[in-house]
């Protein structure tokens, strides 16, 4: 533990030298705007820049991607609080009582208490990730092809089972992004497969293209079709007094920040992202405030627990990732995918052979998201004022930016083509209500997956059985089955308690 | 909304019809001598999508077959086709300009267009943008990072003069 502890002070200090430092505010100013911007999200706002940082070391590209997902997780609170338009999908919750309160005339409040809970929830996020990342690494540096397989399909499974999606669009989009991943040549065999004789085919299709289009243009045609209109409320400074007030109020919620912090760290793990986690954490408060009539009406339990939950769920994205190699939202995957490019593998190996990496990058969570409170709680209102620029200008400088990003990946002009084209799928997607989350997760772990199967099997001489090796990919196999399964599983407990009877 | 549902539904169901012949032409078998072929992991899934999208193409027959197509929500919400096919159609012609001036000059030109036609912003500001915009991002990706963006056919020709 104390080893543990020095090395995150030796990861702090990493991330505030001082060029480390600018590239985090340039980081967090970026991902506030891409926040604040509705149709540029975290996850596209990341992929976009990806090209930039492989001319820069890993550490600092990293702190770049992690820094626009912190400011993205906080900008998005501000103008569903002050226009009542959320500008990422994981702050849809906070308009429900954000803008309810702002509207009365205590938008300053309403920052206050959003910024103070996603602290909050990103310092919990921290902590687990500063001291369960090492015990989490170091216990996976025993697991095998079967077992890696197996964490693959316990992933995939908790999207079945607890998304509360139709399990048939879930498995299908799942299915869908490994066949994804699949097209090109196989890396073993160095056959062409799904190319069908077209030479642009067997590049494959890259998952950052598929994010900048599923998340970026899919957005675009969802905000243009609804429409776009502003309703600004006044103020949006804020004060002191405010401060303390907000200070004042998350201490007698308590339990609403208590219950957001803990779903959002649960969803951050098994993975769900940001915005299951803040609905989550929105539905449960509610149900179990005592002023549940107050809900909806400005009530600040019902900014503090879906904003923390958002932000504890966007930090504790990164343990899985950084320990296992599976991303626990899709911005995580995006930034998993950016160290991939820098020759990175996360995974447990990542601890050992690169810890300088690693806690330079758990460092610069602590300081990213404390400077991110600092510089949302400064200049809240100059970045608000990013909306009041028509959206007429905003939308074309967002598709030109999505159409470099997808370009500056591998540098093929086919791939502003895949860009479009998925752009129409996410569309359809969102609208058909199939989740995207799954997929892109799948597009990035597809070869990973893959591989580890094949190895596998090729142990055991092409039994499957191995899959189900005591003692460690048996009970995670069966714990998948059971998330699996979930809904019709609790459904037969509830029975089995209606037989028993009450008492 | 279930029209679009069926359609879609059938899209992916022929998707994984296309991926199983591939899978089955690669090799889906584990092989004594060489593991799992080149189809082995492709092939179940596309079984996976083709199991799935059938359940799903079956329920939705039923359902619409019981309640009809009467009283469903369209796809696209009323007056918004018109929006999107604004951004969809000008953003492919950027592409397809992309490949013969370059991305900027076929940005400028989207940029344009777009807040003019669509946006009916005033001239000096829509000028202002897709000048001042595309010359910023030339500065920061082609000539600060050096992430050479595509020039195009006429690449040679015309040519920004820093």
């Amino acid at each position: 533990m104390a080893e543990n502890f020095h090395s995150l002070m030796m990861g702090i200090s990493v991330s505030m030298q001082p060029y480390n430092f600018m590239i985090a505010m340039i980081g967090l100013v970026l991902g506030v705007i891409v926040g604040v911007l509705p149709g540029l999200g975290g996850a596209n706002g990341v992929a976009i820049l990806i090209p930039l940082t492989v001319a820069m070391q890993p550490i600092s590209g990293i702190i770049l991607l992690a820094s626009i997902y912190w400011g993205a997780l906080y900008g998005g609170s501000i103008t569903s609080i002050l226009f009542n338009i959320p500008g990422e999908p994981w702050s849809v919750a906070t308009t429900f009582d954000g803008y309810p309160m702002a509207k009365k005339g205590h938008a300053g409040k309403a920052l206050v208490l959003s910024f103070f809970s996603h602290f909050v929830g990103a310092v919990l996020g921290v902590i687990m990730l500063s001291f369960f990342a090492p015990l989490i690494a170091a216990f996976a540096l025993r697991f095998g092809p079967a077992e890696i397989f197996s964490v693959m399909v316990l992933t995939f499974s908790a999207f079945v089972g607890l998304s509360g999606k139709d399990p048939y669009k879930t498995l299908v989009s799942i299915f869908i992004g490994f066949i994804l991943a699949a097209v090109g040549m196989d890396i073993v065999t160095g056959q062409l497969r799904m190319t069908f004789g077209s030479i642009d085919l067997m590049g494959g299709f890259n998952f950052i293209v598929a994010v900048i289009g599923l998340f970026g243009l899919g957005e675009i045609f969802l905000t243009v079709e609804e429409g776009l209109k502003l309703e600004a409320t006044e103020g949006g400074r804020v004060t002191f007094k405010d401060m303390a007030w907000g200070v004042k109020e998350l201490i007698i919620e308590w339990k609403a920040l208590l219950l957001g912090c803990l779903i959002g760290c649960w969803m951050g793990l098994k993975p769900g992202g940001a915005t299951p986690a803040s609905f989550m954490a929105y539905g449960f408060a509610k149900q179990s405030s005592k002023k549940s009539d107050e809900f909806g009406h400005g009530a600040s339990a019902g900014i503090i627990a879906p904003e923390a939950a958002a932000h504890g769920a966007g930090t504790s994205a990164a343990l899985p990732m950084i320990t296992l190699g599976i991303p626990g939202s899709p911005t995580m995957a995006v930034i998993m995918g950016g160290l991939m490019i820098f020759g990175l593998l996360p995974g447990p190996m990542l601890f050992v052979e690169h810890p300088d990496f690693v806690w330079g990058f758990i460092g610069s969570c602590w300081i990213g998201n404390f400077i991110g409170l600092l510089v949302v709680l400064a200049f809240a209102p100059l970045f608000a004022a990013v909306l009041k620029i028509r959206f007429a200008i905003i939308m074309p400088i967002i598709v030109y930016v999505c159409a470099i990003g997808a370009y500056a990946v591998n540098n093929r002009v086919i791939d502003i083509y895949y860009m479009i084209g998925f752009g129409v799928v996410g569309y359809l997607f969102k609208k058909l209500d199939y989740p995207l989350a799954p997929l892109v997760l799948a597009l990035v772990l597809g070869d990973m997956a893959e591989s580890a199967l094949r190895q596998a099997l090729l142990i055991s001489g092409g039994s499957p059985l191995v899959l189900f090796a005591p003692p460690i990919a048996l009970p995670i196999m069966v714990a998948a089955g059971l998330i699996f399964f979930w809904p019709t599983v609790s459904g037969l407990i509830k029975k089995a308690r209606m037989k028993v009877g009450p008492g | 909304m279930r029209k679009a549902n069926l359609g879609v539904a059938v899209f992916l169901f022929l998707i994984g019809a296309i991926v199983m012949y591939d899978a089955v032409r690669l090799g889906w078998q584990y092989d004594p001598s060489s593991g799992p072929g080149a189809g082995f992991l492709p092939f179940y899934l596309s079984l996976g999508v083709l199991l799935c999208t059938s359940v799903f193409i079956v329920k939705q027959v039923m359902q619409l077959s019981k309640i009809g197509i009467v009283g469903d929500e369209p796809l696209i919400q009323e007056g918004g086709l018109k929006p999107i096919l604004w951004v969809l159609l000008p953003s492919t012609a950027m592409v397809v300009l992309v490949s013969i001036i370059g991305l900027h000059f076929a940005a400028a030109i989207f940029l344009l267009f777009y807040m003019r036609v669509v946006g009916k912003i005033g001239w000096l500001e829509c000028i202002l943008v897709s000048v001042l915009f595309p010359v910023g991002m030339y500065i920061v990706f082609d000539r600060l990072f050096l992430i050479p963006l595509p020039d195009g056919m006429l690449g040679n020709y015309i040519k920004l003069p820093f």
